[in-house]
């Protein structure tokens, strides 16, 4: 692992964020108290193997066990799926308030059994986020909450839950690792505060970082503070698709981004106001390539690639909402991996439990 | 039937069994179920003396239930207790520190002497007029509290969306103040500390309400008292309003004539309308910059570079081109 700049050390984290796999097996966490990124290699005790499908109830019931509290006391922020083993690993907040702890855990996809992985005394690099909003920035980041977290809203008489924090837990709210960068988005100390940044690895300083601006079709304004809430690598790598709460999706082409400067993306979707896009991921079906978003307020959300290409940046309120989309009646779905071509993996809540699910894609 | 007891092996927390055979397989789970098919609590068995320690991964949580299993018989369930210690935390400070604030405040910072825990500020931080009815909706109700890192300081926000002007707020609940009276601030003692412990005692202070506090904080406005080169005394500045503590503790710092930052102990004056600068080392000769971060904000959210509740119409409120902002003194 010395290849990748990673020594012994601790990546013990004060709040756990995001997750994502890079290069051989290395697993980046974000932590947006310390506003820092690690680079860990877990050691993965699996075999490479196949990706079969892997279906376990009650997950959030099985890690609270291992862990010591109650289902509800487990709030799982993400999930990734390592990338020769398939085991899958969760980013786990034990706890709330004071008592919070946070907590790497790995499900063997063989034996459904739970581990800790160890985060102290392992291969670790690490990176901050220089312009991370400072602790007590008292800006507030808007969103639309799993569970019952936040405040209850009526508007235009629906009622939705809303949960207002501090910026600073959003510095990073999505990563994904693509030919030695990190790519990972959120928001910043500055007053256009969106931000996507590509961060080298092995890590150096060399961060190239660009502010971002959105035409918000539900909301009929550009946009430049919410910050992404979740993205996906397109295109091989040369643009990312991304989705911000309410729920427009953007096309940003990496290689149109310079250095230090505003990037303007293309809006190509509009999936509903009052509604969180969850996760993304894309796969390929008959040869094409396609898009899966999980929301909060709908089922889950199919979109061909081949329509993005063709759409034109929406800049007009409410409408036109943008592509051809098919929403699946998979319902209650909050996280999603890729699993293999053919399979993917979702986190999906069914009443008060959760419970691991793997979609064939080819019926999708 | 062997004894399950709290207790702790050395700093760790843990349960206690007496009378356990050797070589017994034990597991702990949470709740009552004693569910075999979900995974143990993670932990160790450990021997202290003829005793044995269940040491687990992650510390038990307080109030909840844990079923015990000895060697595939459900043995007891045992509920974790919370802590029952004495309230030694208190509000030690609270800014803003003058007796009168303008009608448009934007904020208090509350000091704690120890960390706090969170989700008490709605129900236990309030305004109350004189008459000593609470002032509903002055504050702005968030679920997330602004902490400092160390969960010792409270931000306290007046809702903002009553103190700018045109928005509907505003127009139908006007100022959370009324100019010309006076208002307490009250940190109740149900204020729990990080451990669920109650404040030693309740926290009143009484402010009056003045005029609203408009413009752009202008550093050309400030006073300046300077030291004689080559000695150890202090920069001395007068502000032209009362600054926000917060940000007067981040936003100010002195060069020195090379370009470099002058090391010193920087102190926040009474009100927060003055700040003095006792340097590090004698002050060189040669001109110094007293350097202003441009986010600096008096106490009702006006800024070096903005207001915070702009009138169209005043060109004098137009927002400042970015860029740093000092003010350049030399020792004499």
């Amino acid at each position: 692992m010395s290849e990748y700049g990673l020594r012994i050390g601790s990546a013990e984290i004060g709040s756990a964020g995001p997750i994502a796999f890079g290069p051989d097996g290395i697993l980046f966490l974000a932590d947006n108290e310390a506003a820092k990124v690690f680079a860990v290699d877990v050691a993965d005790p699996g075999q490479k193997s196949e990706a079969e499908p892997f279906d376990l109830e009650n997950v959030d019931e099985r890690v609270g066990s291992f862990l010591g509290c109650e289902a509800a006391d487990v709030i799982v922020r993400d999930m990734a799926v390592h990338p020769s083993s398939h085991n899958v690993y969760l980013s786990v907040q034990r706890g709330r308030g004071d008592a919070g702890q946070s907590v790497l855990v790995r499900i063997d996809r063989v034996d459904g059994s739970v581990s800790h992985v160890a985060l102290n005394e392992v291969p670790v690099a690490v990176v901050t986020i220089a312009d991370a909003p400072a602790e007590d920035d008292e800006r507030l980041d808007i969103t639309l909450p799993q569970g019952d977290e936040g405040e209850e809203l009526e508007i235009r008489g629906r009622t939705i839950r809303i949960l207002r924090r501090p910026i600073r837990t959003s510095t990073v709210t999505d990563m994904a690792y693509v030919d030695g960068s990190l790519l990972v988005a959120g928001l910043s100390n500055e007053e256009f505060s969106s931000k996507l940044r590509r961060i080298p690895f092995p890590f150096t300083d060399d961060v190239v970082d660009n502010s971002l601006e959105i035409f918000h079709v539900s909301h009929g304004k550009w946009e430049t503070a919410a910050p992404i809430r979740t993205f996906v690598p397109y295109d091989g790598g040369r643009s990312i698709l991304a989705s911000y709460t309410c729920t427009p999706v953007v096309h940003f082409p990496l290689s149109d981004m310079k250095p230090g400067t505003k990037t303007v993306g293309r809006t190509v979707a509009e999936l509903g106001a009052m509604n969180q896009p969850l996760d993304m991921v894309s796969f390929v079906q008959d040869g094409e390539e396609h898009l899966l978003v999980a929301n909060s307020r709908h089922g889950l959300v199919k979109i061909a690639c081949r329509d993005i290409d063709a759409q034109e940046p929406l800049t007009e309120p409410q409408k036109p909402v943008g592509v051809p989309r098919e929403t699946e009646d998979l319902q209650g779905i909050t996280c999603l991996a890729n699993l293999s071509e053919g399979h993917v993996l979702a986190l999906q809540v069914d009443g008060d439990r959760r419970h691991l699910r793997t979609l064939k894609t080819a019926s999708l | 039937m062997a004894e399950v007891s709290w207790s702790r092996w050395g700093i760790e927390e843990c349960l206690r069994f007496r009378d356990l055979a050797p070589g017994s397989v034990v597991h702990v789970r949470p709740g009552a179920s004693f569910d075999p098919n979900l995974p143990p609590m993670a932990g160790q068995l450990l021997h202290d003396r003829d005793e044995v320690c269940f040491v687990p991964r992650f510390p038990f949580v307080e109030g909840t239930a844990y079923g015990v299993v000895v060697d595939g018989v459900a043995t007891t369930v045992i509920v974790r207790p919370r802590a029952d210690l004495p309230a030694t935390a208190e509000v030690v400070d609270v800014h803003p520190t003058g007796d009168t604030v303008p009608r448009n405040l934007l904020r208090f910072y509350v000091a704690f002497s120890a960390p706090m825990g969170e989700g008490c500020a709605a129900e236990h931080v309030g305004l109350f007029d004189c008459s000593g009815n609470e002032m509903v909706g002055a504050l702005l109700a968030t679920d997330h509290e602004l902490w400092d890192g160390h969960r010792r300081r409270l931000t306290v926000l007046l809702d903002p969306a009553r103190i700018k002007r045109g928005i509907v707020g505003h127009l139908e609940a006007s100022y959370p103040l009324r100019e010309g009276t006076a208002f307490t601030l009250v940190i109740e003692q149900g204020f729990h500390d990080a451990h669920g412990t109650p404040l030693r005692t309740r926290y009143e202070r009484r402010y009056e309400v003045g005029a609203d506090q408009r413009g752009r904080v202008d550093p050309d406005r400030w006073g300046l008292s300077v030291a004689p080169a080559h000695t150890g005394d202090p920069l001395q500045v007068g502000f032209d309003r009362p600054l926000d503590f917060g940000l007067l503790g981040r936003c100010l710092f002195v060069k020195g004539p090379d370009g470099g930052r002058v090391e010193g102990s920087p102190e926040i004056g009474h009100s927060e309308r003055s700040w003095r600068f006792q340097p590090a080392t004698p002050w060189a000769p040669g001109p110094h910059r007293l350097v202003v971060n441009p986010i600096l904000e008096d106490v009702a959210g006006n800024s070096v570079d903005r207001v915070f509740d702009r009138d169209l119409t005043r060109s004098e409120d137009d927002p400042r081109p970015a860029g740093a902002v000092a003010r350049t003194f030399q020792p004499r």
